[in-house]
């Protein structure tokens, strides 16, 4: 089967500085796909280059089988970007953040109101319709944002730290949604994450991007010290000590190895 | 003031200012929305260079009004866009350029008292049936274009690059959006001046804001009180004799300050 998204000997500049290099990179359809590493490593800029937000200085992208800008106008790209501060009198309520996932579907005003509360009841936040969405906890917000990425039955999602503003226990339960989501719905999910230890648990693929894809692959080969060295470098010990990382129990019997 | 509405110029300055009144309020939903301020500022400098160009050539200087300040709002939006210079500075050095060379364009023509005053701040007295026709045509256009695409104009308000992600052709919105500000900028020229136009698509949304949160909620206020702020201020400025734009817009800015200090004493108490 052809990869949903491929990357070939892609480089980008942005300001004159070479900010990802010489990506190689495919996902199959159905796989979740965590993208991790350092703060200002790339991911964002990755993922924005996926979805033709930002042009590749060198290489190409190909997304559901031809270039990002045909491929968004099937409708079948979610995105949820990096969160930024939404201020609290934003005029937007709960539904109307979710219709505007359905924008370009095509369906009737009841159809889309019925979809928008279904969707808003999958992720948990229904009977809030029609509450202030800048009024919403940093979460909640992004439960919200993920049913309006959903509500368009995308083929495949692409979340900017998805899990920023959720608390590390409901973190697990995130996870194991966006299983739900693969399983059920056989939507690919490419996300970006902080948080290596939990990701290790759930995800079909660990991408480790700094500057460079330093590893591609299962997460069981990823938690190993030269792998994280080169990703992290010096700071590698302060990442696998951190307080995020819930699941290192396999992490460090692979070092004590 | 009975007898006022029965003056002609009057009733076309009254009719003029409502059509105004309810475009630029409009308006203001997305500027506020989209932070557009400095644009809009930069837009209306760049109108009374236009607008003194064409007067000074003795020419319309509507048509050059509206080609000056929808290649300035364009190059501004464009620059933004792009966020390769610093877009304040940019902006800045643009508008601060095209009103330089209004003034002096202006200086040189004889009469230039008057009319320099009368691009800055407007003078109802002179608004035409032409002008409104003129007027009411495009805000009908206007005001079309947003509501046949509103939804994904406000997709676009909401965030850009999800906007456009899903498909939604965002640089067409905002050109478009940029362009409608521009015109109706210059057509504000007779009412309140293209300097005071800016502040009447900036205050109607920001104060609206401070009462409701909701963008519909916003819309019908904004409108609303645009319309009674215009009315008020045409009689005002007929009965004293003051000047229409700078009291309509001393209005707008008063009844910004209640609402701002009456959130902040009803946010204290509850
Ligand atoms: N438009 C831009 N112009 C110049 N540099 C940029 C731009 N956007 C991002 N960068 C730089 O690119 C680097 C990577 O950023 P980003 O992709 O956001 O990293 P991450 O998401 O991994 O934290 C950072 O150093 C950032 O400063
Ligand atoms: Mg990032």
């Amino acid at each position: 089967m052809s990869p949903i998204l491929r990357m070939e000997n892609l480089t980008v500049k942005l300001g004159g500085r070479v900010i990802i290099e010489n990506i190689n990179l495919r996902i199959n359809r159905q796989e979740i796909v965590a993208i991790v590493g350092p703060n200002g490593g790339g991911k964002t800029t990755l993922i924005k280059t996926a979805l033709g937000l930002i042009t590749p200085t060198e290489g190409t992208v190909e997304i559901l089988g031809t270039t990002p800008e045909k491929a968004i106008k099937t409708g079948k790209i979610g995105y949820l970007p990096q969160k930024t501060d939404i201020p609290r009198n934003f005029p937007f309520s709960v539904l109307d953040v979710v219709l505007l996932g359905l924008v370009n579907s095509g369906l009737s005003r009841k159809e889309k109101l019925e979809k928008a509360k279904k969707y808003l009841s999958y992720v948990g936040m229904g009977g809030l319709e029609d509450h202030p969405y800048g009024r919403l906890s940093g979460g909640q917000q992004q439960r919200v944002s993920i049913a309006r990425v959903l509500v368009s039955d995308p083929e495949i999602i692409f979340l900017d730290e998805p899990s920023t503003g959720i608390d590390v226990v409901a973190q697990e339960s995130f996870y194991d949604f966006l299983k739900k989501l693969r399983d059920e719905k056989g939507i690919t999910v490419v996300m970006v994450s902080h948080d290596i230890g939990v990701v290790g648990k759930f995800v079909d693929k660990v991408a480790g991007l700094n500057r460079f894809l330093h590893y591609y692959g299962h997460p069981r080969d990823f938690f190993q010290r030269h792998v994280l060295e080169k990703l992290y470098g010096t700071d590698v010990e302060l990442i696998i000590h951190s307080p995020e990382c819930v699941a290192c129990e396999h992490f460090h019997s692979d070092f004590r190895k | 003031m009975a007898e006022l509405l029965e003056i002609p110029f009057v009733q076309n300055a009254l009719i003029g200012g409502v059509i105004l009144a309810v475009l630029l309020s409009v308006l203001s939903l997305f500027i506020y929305l989209k932070n557009w301020s400095f644009i809009n500022v930069g837009i209306s400098h760049a109108a009374f260079g236009g607008l003194a160009v064409g007067f000074y050539l003795g020419l319309s200087p509507t048509v050059f009004g509206i080609i000056f300040a929808v290649a300035t709002g364009l190059l501004i939006g464009y620059i933004s866009r792009k966020g390769d210079i610093h877009e304040d500075i940019s902006i800045g050095i643009l508008f601060s350029m095209s009103m330089a060379f209004g003034v002096i364009v202006i200086t040189l023509s004889p009469n230039y008292n008057t009319d320099l005053f009368t691009f800055l701040f407007g003078n109802i007295l002179t608004i035409s049936k032409g002008d409104i026709i003129l007027l009411g045509g495009f805000s009908v256009f206007a005001l079309g274009f947003i509501a046949a695409f509103f939804n994904k104009i406000m997709y676009c308000c909401y965030n850009e690059e999800v906007a456009y992600v899903s498909g939604i052709n965002t640089p067409f919105y905002y050109y478009s959006l940029i362009t409608i500000i521009a015109i109706a900028t210059v057509l504000s020229v007779k009412l309140v001046g293209v300097i005071l136009a800016s502040a009447m698509m900036i205050l109607p949304a920001a104060m609206a804001n401070q009462i409701f949160w909701h963008y519909r909620k916003i819309l019908v206020f904004s409108v609303f009180f645009s319309i009674l702020m215009v009315v008020a201020g045409i009689f005002i400025s007929f009965q004293y004799d003051l000047p229409s734009g700078a009291t309509i817009v001393l209005l707008y800015s008063a009844l910004f300050s209640i609402s701002v200090l009456t959130k902040k004493l009803i946010g204290k108490a509850g």
